[in-house]
């Protein structure tokens, strides 16, 4: 078959000698400055969003098609799982659901305590949180970010800058938002920075991403600082856009070198960055409504026991197993 | 019949584009040739009244858009690499295969050369000598393609 293909060719070679127009140095003249004003407007003015939008809806097709694949295969693999394996996993989400409903029951006391204290204190900081649930589609193409693209979009609500987590801890933040999908730049990202706490004293840091292997930095902190190995990192909640207490990465090594002031400190993330599909993304819901508003929220959220729930009482779980 | 050739060209590039689609991760992302570049550079030499250094932009733009990096990185090292692919093509086809597997890793090689330039700008991350590798993933590749008959329809002196 190449071979016709390649007969049925050969004959177009004839004409190449009556190529008109531009000269082929004019065209790249032309097509590398028409490159380098779109990286500009790009990246400096933020104009071509709504292009980028609709080109990206148009992609979505061949992105369906393109992983199609993998999901059936997936489809395939779910369809013919054994029984004895669905009865023991059914037996451990029962076992688990026992456990976190018996946490839920002390959240939602606690909770309440919570707000009476709140409005005796008169303080209004509690902010409710929206989840929505998505999963990863692809990770990223670009071999120099860590990114990851969601099946969830602006059809769905979610608008750049929210937080993304997983069962197990914060995996990232939403960067870009298309009609159908979104994109989640990584918390190992570079451009990305996390402001923590550490579970154990309060102390408050920011966590930067390390890029190529998958861990966090946490400079700025003197070298005489109280922290040690194993101490775990929560979101700390001041920058209004990850919600406060979720798991973010556990100390894995600390070096004080006598010729710097500053400790040098690499984390772990205990959220699955790497190896997950399922994944929540949480919006602060309005910091400004009013107080009685937030507090009948967070009175409610406990009730309903859904899918959105898991993100509120996360951190709770990990430190109770 | 132009239509035709004009039909395999652009569905060859949407297969590519699909290729790109495929949902890559971990090493099999490392090792991932450039297949839309290998593509555009067969065109471009096989086929140089087809296509021209435009379509190159052209489709750089779509990697761009899959990719979700900044507009324009991509479309300004295929331009520049089909620029040199256009200068040289007469020539190449007259190369037999082994300079022409060369010729085509030089021509991968300077498009990750400029990437690397426009990305260290833009302040990525740099990864290393693995950088590379999709460069000789991409000549095999050719090599490969070659092989199974989908040749540029140089190299006569072969037959």
């Amino acid at each position: 078959m190449t071979r016709r293909l390649n007969k049925k060719l050969e004959q177009q070679q004839a004409p190449a000698f009556f190529v008109h127009g531009p000269s082929a140095l004019a065209r790249l003249a032309f097509f590398s400055v028409l490159s380098l004003a779109l990286m500009a407007a790009d990246s400096r003015l933020q104009y071509l969003l709504t292009v980028r939008q609709t080109l990206q809806t148009l992609l979505h097709p061949l992105q369906i098609l393109a992983n199609a694949p993998s999901q059936l295969y997936r489809d395939a693999g779910e369809y013919f799982s054994t029984h004895d394996y669905l009865l023991s996993e059914n037996k451990h989400l029962k076992q688990q659901s026992i456990g976190q409903a018996i946490t839920l029951q002390k959240l939602n006391t606690l909770a309440l305590e919570n707000i009476h204290l709140r409005q005796l204190l008169q303080v209004n900081e509690s902010i409710a949180q929206a989840t929505v649930a998505a999963e990863i589609m692809h990770v990223g193409r670009d071999t120099f970010s860590r990114k990851i693209v969601i099946n969830r979009g602006q059809a769905h609500q979610i608008s750049a800058g929210e937080a993304v987590v997983d069962a197990a801890g914060v995996i990232g933040q939403v960067t870009r938002v298309y009609p159908l999908t979104s994109e989640v730049t990584l918390i190992t990202d570079t451009t990305l920075a996390i402001p923590v706490q550490i579970e154990r004293n309060g102390l408050r840091a920011i966590a930067f991403g390390h890029g190529r292997d998958s861990s966090l930095d946490l400079p700025y902190l003197p070298s005489n600082v109280d922290i040690r190995r194993g101490d775990k990192l929560v979101t700390s909640g001041i920058d209004g856009v990850y919600p406060t207490g979720l798991a973010v990465a556990i100390v894995s090594k600390i070096e004080i070198s006598p010729d710097s002031p500053f400790a040098r400190i690499i984390c772990a993330p205990t959220g699955g960055v790497e190896n997950h599909k399922q994944v929540l993304v949480v919006s602060i819901a309005h910091a400004h409504t009013s107080q009685t508003e937030s507090s009948s929220q967070l009175i409610a959220a406990p009730a309903n026991a859904d899918a959105n729930q898991p993100a509120n009482t996360m951190p709770p779980h990990h430190t109770s197993e | 019949m132009y239509m035709n050739n004009f039909k395999s060209v652009y569905l060859s590039l949407i297969l590519a584009l699909i290729l790109l689609l495929l949902p890559w991760s971990g090493f099999a992302l490392t090792v991932r040739p450039d297949f839309m570049l290998l593509l555009i550079i067969f065109w471009l030499i096989r086929a140089p009244n087809l296509c021209n250094v435009g379509t190159a932009w052209f489709v750089g733009l779509f990697v761009d858009l899959a990719t979700g990096g900044v507009f324009g990185q991509y479309a300004l090292a295929y331009t520049i690499t089909a620029f040199f692919a256009v200068t040289y093509q007469k020539r190449l086809v007259l190369f037999n295969r082994t300079q022409q597997l060369f010729y085509v890793f030089l021509l991968l090689f300077i498009s990750q050369i400029i990437l690397l330039i426009i990305k260290t700008f833009a302040g990525g991350q740099l990864i290393g000598w693995t950088y590379f590798i999709p460069s000789l993933i991409g000549v095999l590749l050719w090599l490969i393609a070659g092989i199974f008959g989908l040749d540029v329809g140089g190299h006569r002196r072969d037959h």
